[in-house]
């Protein structure tokens, strides 16, 4: 009963990124990007709804976002975007059987199929994607 | 409904949103990005009927995605009858409310009440 009761770790246990190796990081990163641009779709809806106020307004909000920390906050967005586009595409891919291996029998040591190099590699696309968006994005909002 | 109509929902309005943002974000480089922003031209897109509408589509798809993203994420973290009803009307009401404020602007703004 008491191993059992140790065994139990809950949400921490599940959430830990240390685990399951590159796979579990990148459902964190899927997590953590999916909830930012969350924000910032609801930001940015507030945002454009000032139009309505007149061009006073307008402006007004674009002497806030139109800066060198509004552009660092959109190029995070850009990254967050592309990561989660490209790692959420792997998943659906994956959800539907294709590149997750054949299941097999349980053998010593134990080295889930799942986690393939193909999985992997996909994952560091989708970060090197993201970086290579991020540089762009760099490029055209800092070089106005 | 069941979770895994949810889900094609879920990649269906994920798939539809990447190719509709694509454009919106290639309109904002068609020209100078701050050039584009101004107060002027923003108002042009809303003009524009096609534009206009394809705003909406994005705003339903994003919204729709986002708060079952989230749906997804807090029932992930705990469960329990009254709290998985709370999240899941939660999130449609969540939903509903940040539609109808993004169409009131492209409604608004397309109508020139600014």
């Amino acid at each position: 009963m008491a191993e059992r009761l140790s065994n139990r770790e809950g949400i921490k246990g599940m959430a830990n990124p240390t685990r399951y190796g590159m796979l579990r990081v990148a459902y964190w990163l899927q997590r953590l990007s999916g909830l930012g641009l969350l924000a910032y779709l609801i930001g940015h809806i507030y945002e454009t709804s000032t139009i309505l106020n007149g061009k006073a307004a307008w402006d007004n909000m674009l002497s806030l976002t139109e800066t060198p920390g509004g552009h660092i906050v959109l190029v995070i967005v850009i990254g967050m975007c592309v990561f989660h586009t490209g790692n959420g595409i792997r998943v659906m891919i994956s959800e539907g059987g294709k590149g997750i291996g054949r299941p097999g029998q349980p053998e010593y040591p134990y080295k889930a199929v799942s986690l393939s190099s193909k999985q992997r590699l996909c994952i560091w696309v989708s970060i090197a994607l993201a970086a290579l968006a991020m540089m762009y994005g760099a490029g055209v909002l800092f070089g106005n | 409904m069941r979770e895994s109509i949810i889900m094609k929902i879920h990649y269906g309005t994920a798939l539809g949103a990447v190719a509709l943002v694509a454009v919106h974000i290639l309109m904002r480089l068609s020209q100078n990005f701050s050039d584009s922003l101004s107060y002027k031209n923003v108002l042009v897109n809303y003009h524009l009927l096609p534009y206009a509408l394809m705003l909406e589509v994005i705003l339903v798809l994003l919204s729709v995605h986002g708060f079952n993203g989230l749906r997804v994420i807090l029932l992930e973290l705990k469960q329990g009858r009254s709290y998985e009803r709370a999240i899941n009307y939660g999130s449609i009401a969540a939903m509903a409310v940040l539609i109808a404020y993004g169409s009131r602007t492209i409604l608004m703004a397309g109508m020139g009440v600014s």
